[in-house]
């Protein structure tokens, strides 16, 4: 079972009513065949950055999902044939999320090893949006607590 | 002739012997700043061609992606900040090349 990203454009002059059913027909294809969706989002309408099949605009819709090879094979067809989606994007994640998940885990491990020591607080680490909530070895709070 | 620094080749703009700063101050000013990756040091593990905020501020006016020596961003990040810049290209988040 493999984990997988699916971004896709649908027309801006599509209503929800035509919208949704597909969402769902897509969501079916990949449970028929065993696999799970872990999250399907909308993101609205979005400014492209260039025209697609004459369109400025789009609605961006995102679907998660872990599943064997052959469906996504099955999926990109129909989104392919389907005349709402004007691009799509299929993106491979497991290999991602499991290095992810490996740094994470050695950050941890080296930082619960390592007695806290007195760093400057002249580097602290920004907030950034994609950046999930991790300890950081000789983050601002260990600096306070000196 | 520090032709390597900690065992890697330096780009040409690195050098000594360039950068107009070292010429104006007339001084024998070597390399400017120690460029750091930015991945590196705020530990961001996650390059998404979802984020385009943070893309945005790798490619030029035009679309192109900076440079790993100009940005200053090592190997594996420079690769992977690529990679997704090039997935966001082709789902319409980044241009392929806008007018300048």
């Amino acid at each position: 079972m493999r984990t997988y990203e699916e971004l896709f454009i649908v027309r801006p002059d599509a209503t929800e009513e035509e919208v949704d059913p597909v969402i769902e027909q897509l969501k079916g294809v990949i449970t028929n065949d065993g696999g799970t969706v872990d999250k399907a989002e909308k993101w609205g309408t979005r400014k492209l950055a260039y025209r697609v099949a004459k369109f400025a605009e789009g609605q961006y819709i995102l679907l998660q999902f872990a599943a064997q090879p052959g469906t996504v094979r099955e999926l990109e067809r129909r989104l392919r044939v389907n005349d709402l989606v004007v691009k799509y994007l299929t993106v491979r994640t497991d290999e991602k999320l499991k290095r992810i998940e490996k740094r994470r885990k050695q950050r941890e491990k080296r930082a619960a090893r390592k007695p806290p020591k007195p760093e400057t607080p002249a580097i602290s680490t920004p907030v950034l949006p994609t950046e999930p909530a991790t300890p950081v070895p000789g983050s601002p709070v260990e600096a306070e607590q000196k | 002739m520090p032709e390597t620094r900690g065992g890697r080749p330096i780009a040409a703009s690195q050098r000594p012997t360039g950068g107009d700063k070292a010429i104006a101050t007339g001084k024998k000013q070597y390399f400017r700043r120690k460029k750091v990756c930015r991945f590196c040091v705020e530990k961001i593990d996650d390059i998404n061609y979802k984020d385009v905020k943070l893309l945005t501020n790798f490619i030029s006016e035009r679309g192109k992606i900076t440079p790993r020596r100009i940005s200053g961003v090592c190997t594996p990040h420079q690769k992977r900040l690529a990679e997704a810049i090039k997935q966001a290209r082709n789902i319409a988040l980044l241009p392929f090349a806008s007018a300048v």
